[in-house]
């Protein structure tokens, strides 16, 4: 392999590291479920690489990406339009909009949530991080807790609020300070 | 904005919103955007929980120093949905960095198409994902809510 090549896989690679976590959400608040999200995320990071030769390098990135995923999810999103969950075409793309504009604050908002996880109490840490935990099952998890699954959700609910309100007052705090 | 839109956003994140509840929100979300605004905000710390999670397993974070996260006892033998998405775009990176590491001791120059076949075998067999995979409406808390609902 030439080191042309080689600097273009370099380059791609780097790109896409980079901004994975970006493109992962946008294209999460697009879709319904996470397993949608890892459908179309698959697809997203072939059609990047097939396309990434004619990709100018200096354009901005993310904002062709954001293009390429919009374009993957909506023709995801139209196989699967009978389903009562899935946006339509109009609502996909006001959010596509919007989530593309706040992608900068959030990830402001991701490198805060740590300062806001050390905020829980200890056992709240380890309730929301096991029900996100790779294998759990929440009917699972709220049986080995004594709990119902729903009391359980409520929990994890106002676990959630309060983590985001948290990151939002931190990040009003930094813009003060 | 209605109090309980919180409420709401989260319980469609878990699949557990109703028929009419998704339509509510729908609706709702096309026509305001301070709710559009919330509702990604729920959608970016659904997504970052799920890292820090990881992250917190492996130990490669400050609360994975203070070991305050210990793994849940009990596993199932079939995979999260949370964590599909991560593990297959760990896979195509995985495919990816293979590529380049290995790039000197190989001379030959691979086409594109045998690069993105082998991207994509690769994701199929790394990926927890199994052959079939949910269908875009289904996750394990829907069927929760109905156990849920039954049992109430």
């Amino acid at each position: 392999m030439s080191d042309l090549n080689h600097q273009h896989q370099d380059q791609f690679l780097r790109l896409f590291a980079e901004n994975e976590p970006v493109l992962r959400t946008f294209v999460r608040s697009l879709v319904p479920s996470l397993a949608d999200t890892s459908e179309v995320m698959q697809e997203v990071a072939v059609v990047l690489w097939q396309k990434f030769a004619e990709f100018d390098a200096t354009r901005d990135f993310r904002k062709w990406a954001f293009g390429v995923a919009r374009y993957e999810v909506l023709a995801y999103l139209r196989d699967r339009a009978r389903d009562r969950h899935v946006f339509n075409d109009e609502l996909v793309g006001r959010l596509a909009d919007d989530a593309a504009a706040t992608a900068p604050q959030h990830e402001a908002q991701r490198d805060a949530l740590e300062t806001c996880l050390q905020k829980l109490t200890e056992a709240q840490r380890t309730l929301v991080l096991s029900a996100y935990a790779r294998d759990t099952r929440m009917n699972e998890l709220a049986t080995q807790r004594g709990q119902t699954a729903m009391s359980l959700y409520k929990l994890l609910h106002r676990i959630r609020q309060a983590l985001l309100h948290c990151v939002r007052r931190q990040l009003r705090l930094e813009v003060l300070t | 904005m209605k109090s309980n839109w919180h409420e709401t956003i989260q319980r469609y994140l878990d699949g557990l919103l109703s028929a009419e509840e998704v339509t509510e929100l729908h609706e709702a979300l096309y026509e305001n955007a301070e709710l559009r605004a919330l509702y990604l905000d729920y959608i970016n710390l659904d997504v970052a929980l799920g890292t820090a999670a990881e992250a917190a397993l492996l130990g490669e974070n400050g609360i994975g120093k203070t070991a305050i996260f210990p793994r849940p006892p009990a596993r199932l033998s079939t995979p999260s949905w949370r964590w599909l998405g991560a593990t297959a775009a760990c896979a195509a990176l995985v495919v990816f960095a293979m590529l380049s590491t290995h790039r000197d001791s190989s001379r030959a120059r691979p086409d594109i198409d045998a690069t993105l076949s082998s991207t994509q075998s690769a994701i199929a067999r790394l990926s927890v994902e199994p052959a079939s995979p949910l269908p875009a409406w289904m996750s394990p808390t829907a069927s929760l809510l109905d156990q849920s609902q039954t049992s109430e």
